[in-house]
């Protein structure tokens, strides 16, 4: 679906943002893109909806390439973005009237318009919200907007850049419910964050990004044998239990495979002190 | 002046349903009359039509009363300068200061015309959405080439409306802004305008950041400033083609009395 060959990015001040980048990114992935502050996940991802053009290199959005002008705004419908800060990418006077603008763009008739918007507003689940002011929302519900916003476009793939690093936890775990509620129908996602632990996880692929250049590429389980710092706390956790002794896997990130894998330990504990007594 | 942009009341009056556009084409004419009105006579009878559409449109007085509110000082100052400024017969002297009774008459006739445009703006704002009064003036500016300067009826609309959501914005930057300096000891307690240029300064770096990250939102949502639909059509029904040959009918009637 997504296919990028050699991508090299130079921004005008001189810097090489993105230093020969090849991925490609297939339908109804779940894609986390991982990395420092500066690494190039953003310039990498404003690639994908042509917001950025190749210094070097191509990419190719459903067999478009993003250098072909006339084919950009073919290629935004296809792949739409949700951006950091909520309430930058606001741009209507109610919720209803921002979650049309993508659709008025596209110069849609009204019904069908009202009938995306509705849709989109239904899918976050902020419908009984639609004539509130931007200003009434909470910054979870500002994101999710956005999200309605980008679902009214009806894009294929929706790029989601660091949206959850200005919520609260109870509207972080909200963004990601409904992420991945957006993949379970069908959506391509492509998730750049910064917080490995939320997004291993919902990910089927992890793509490690490091000074312009992909570092890692791969299954969660393999990202975390690959590295040895920056884990979830959990996998940290049980990475210290099988340093002391204790037969469990530490490839896990997830709070219920970890409960069985101690369970599993702890009962293995418990009957071989039993065999070992009635011996 | 948040409330300027949170002025729209719904409901469901004669004066909600009319087209933006009507509203806005009688609102000028309107506000053209008014400022040719001199007697009192003249003035009672706007005064008096406001009351009647005020009554049809169901908005509380609250509403008006907010609209005049930031504008009392500048009433009271039009009021003063011509009470002062007006050459006449002296009310009374004291010193060299000595208000006049044209003053009087000429400061409220003036006063008054003033008053009377805001309420008249606001009616049209309490009872027309912010997007629809965009969405009228953009269907308006439709028919003029702007693009000979390089603009759009589109982008004209879209500037508009992006302006009523970020000014409220803006000011909270602006407070921010503010707070963090107090908190870092700037004193305002003497001099409210100390520390003026130190604020302006990150906010217009702000702004311009915002503007940044809007822009390449707005573009990553296919907005190409060309020509696009809107979730609400606008459509002229009976009643407006009335309002405005109503409208119409009472300039005619007016531009036959040279004084009113």
């Amino acid at each position: 679906m997504i296919h990028i060959n050699n991508l090299s990015y130079r921004y005008t001040g001189g810097t090489l943002a993105l230093d020969s980048v090849n991925m490609s990114i297939n339908k109804g992935e779940f894609v986390a893109l991982i990395g420092k502050n500066g690494c190039g996940k953003t310039t990498l991802v404003r690639h994908l909806n042509a917001l950025l053009i190749p210094t070097d290199g191509s990419v190719s959005v459903f067999g478009m390439d993003t250098k072909d002008t006339p084919k950009v705004w073919n290629i935004r419908q296809a792949v739409g973005m949700v951006f950091q800060n909520p309430q930058n990418q606001f741009v209507g006077t109610t919720l209803e009237e921002d979650v049309a603008f993508g659709p008025e763009n596209l110069a849609l008739p009204q019904n069908e318009i009202r009938k995306r918007v509705d849709m989109a507003l239904r899918e976050v689940g902020l419908l009984e919200y639609k004539t509130r002011a931007p200003k009434t929302l909470s910054g979870g519900q500002m994101q999710r907007a956005a999200i309605a916003g980008v679902l009214a476009m009806e894009p294929e793939c929706i790029v989601f850049d660091e949206v959850t690093s200005m919520l609260d936890p109870e509207s972080r775990k909200m963004i990601l419910d409904t992420i991945r509620q957006l993949h379970h129908n069908g959506k391509t996602i492509i998730y750049v964050t910064q917080r490995i632990g939320e997004i291993l996880p919902f990910a089927g692929r992890i793509i490690s990004m490091d000074n312009g250049r992909i570092e890692f590429m791969g299954t969660p389980r393999e990202y975390l044998a690959s590295v040895k710092s920056h884990v979830p706390a959990i996998t940290s956790l049980m990475r210290k239990l099988k340093a002391k002794g204790f037969d469990v896997r530490d490839d896990v990130f997830a709070v219920d495979d970890a409960f069985l894998e101690i369970t599993k330990a702890c009962m293995k504990g418990y009957e071989e002190e039993r065999n070992t007594d009635n011996g | 002046m948040d409330e300027l942009f949170r002025s729209y009341i719904p409901n469901s009056s004669p004066l909600h349903r009319l087209d933006p556009r009507t509203k806005l084409v009688s609102l000028m004419v309107i506000s053209i009359l008014v400022l040719q009105a001199f007697t009192f006579t003249g003035l009672g009878l706007f005064a008096a039509f406001f009351v009647l559409l005020a009554y049809l449109s169901g908005v509380g007085t609250g509403a008006f009363l907010r609209s005049i509110r930031p504008m009392l000082m500048f009433f009271a100052f039009i009021f003063l300068m011509h009470l002062f400024l007006t050459e006449g017969e002296p009310i009374f002297r004291i010193g060299l200061v000595h208000p006049t009774f044209e003053g009087l008459v000429l400061g409220t006739v003036i006063t008054t015309r003033f008053v009377l445009l805001i309420l008249f703006a606001s009616l049209l704002t309490a009872t027309t959405r912010p997007s629809m009064i965009t969405n009228g003036i953009e269907r308006m500016l439709r028919h003029i080439p702007l693009n000979r300067i390089g603009l759009s009826s589109f982008d004209i609309a879209t500037m508009m409306s992006l302006a009523i959501y970020f000014v409220p914005v803006l000011m909270d930057n602006a407070h921010q802004v503010r707070y963090a300096q107090i908190s870092r000891g700037l004193d305002i307690r003497h001099n409210m305008f100390r520390g003026v240029s130190t604020t302006i300064t990150p906010m217009i770096r702000g702004s311009l950041h915002t503007a940044d990250d809007l822009a390449t939102a707005m573009e990553s949502r296919c907005y190409q400033g060309k020509y696009r639909t809107s979730l609400f059509e606008l459509r002229m029904r009976t009643v407006d083609w009335c309002v405005l040959c109503g409208i119409s009918c009472v300039v005619f009637l007016f531009s036959g009395y040279a004084n009113y």
